[in-house]
């Protein structure tokens, strides 16, 4: 998978493409935490150019939040839209996260 | 025992995998050149990769005993109206219908369960047997 990063006063954005399933979530998740320990306290994760998610891939994403709010930072995810977004609903990880539509909220947001 | 190259006829696609995590994207990869050929939508080729790769993890994680190298086949067909997966393994048999649901609760979630749990509801039927040291699982999807 392709990660983007862009940081935007202070908030990293990581823009995600491909499939993030078995044989990409340790390369995005040990990214993420990478960031996290590097000191970056406010993270958007962008899923709009994912093609679909696996529970691998959620792992990834559940440990990556856990580890962000034991550093009193913020993650949130953007661009949950389509077959990614029915994927949060069927395994019920929608309420397990900040979600927020566009980047653009994500960064507003988080930096308040 | 090499693994092999993809095959296809008209209606069929398989490809014989090695029992790494790394080659589940070689099983992706099929199920996208088939799904593009015989125009799935995205939401049957959403349904067959995430089912393709809980499965598959499962066997691949915890099916073996021991570290050997052991082929794991997969193959679509085209069937009336669905596309019908099959996966077979020579590992210990586990019936993915045994899994149980996860419990819904306010508690933060982990992934474990969610897997099979996905399986379940992005296809429309699955049928599990072990037979002669080969377990063989069926999942059926409406196009």
């Amino acid at each position: 998978m392709k990660l983007v990063e862009e940081v935007t006063e202070d908030v990293t954005v990581v823009e995600a493409y491909g499939r993030l399933d078995s044989t990409t979530a340790k390369e995005f998740g040990d990214r993420l935490i990478s960031l996290i320990q590097a000191g970056r306290s406010a993270i958007v994760v962008d899923l709009k150019n994912i093609a679909y998610i696996s529970s691998a891939g959620f792992r990834a994403l559940l440990i990556a939040n856990k580890a962000t709010s034991e550093r009193q930072g913020k993650l949130a995810l953007c661009g949950v839209i389509g077959e990614v977004k029915r994927l949060f609903d069927i395994g019920a990880f929608t309420d397990e996260f900040l979600i927020y539509p566009t980047q653009a909220d994500g960064i507003g947001k988080l930096r308040q | 025992m090499a693994t092999g190259v993809p095959s296809q006829t008209e209606s069929t696609g398989e490809i014989r995998i090695a029992n790494k995590i790394s080659e589940i994207a070689r099983v992706a990869d099929l199920v996208d050149r088939f799904g593009a050929r015989h125009k799935f939508s995205n939401e049957v080729m959403v349904a067959l990769n995430v089912s393709l790769d809980e499965i598959l993890n499962n066997i691949i994680s915890y099916g073996y005993d021991d570290t050997a190298h052991h082929d794991i086949l997969v193959r679509l067909t085209l069937c009336g109206g669905n596309v019908e997966v099959v996966v077979e393994d020579d590992g210990r048999p586990f019936d993915p219908r045994l899994a149980p649901a996860p419990r819904s609760s306010a508690k933060p979630r982990t992934e474990g369960g969610v897997g099979l749990h996905f399986v379940r509801s992005l296809t429309d039927g699955h049928e599990y047997a072990s037979r002669d040291g080969i377990n063989r699982l069926r999942l059926t999807k409406k196009l």
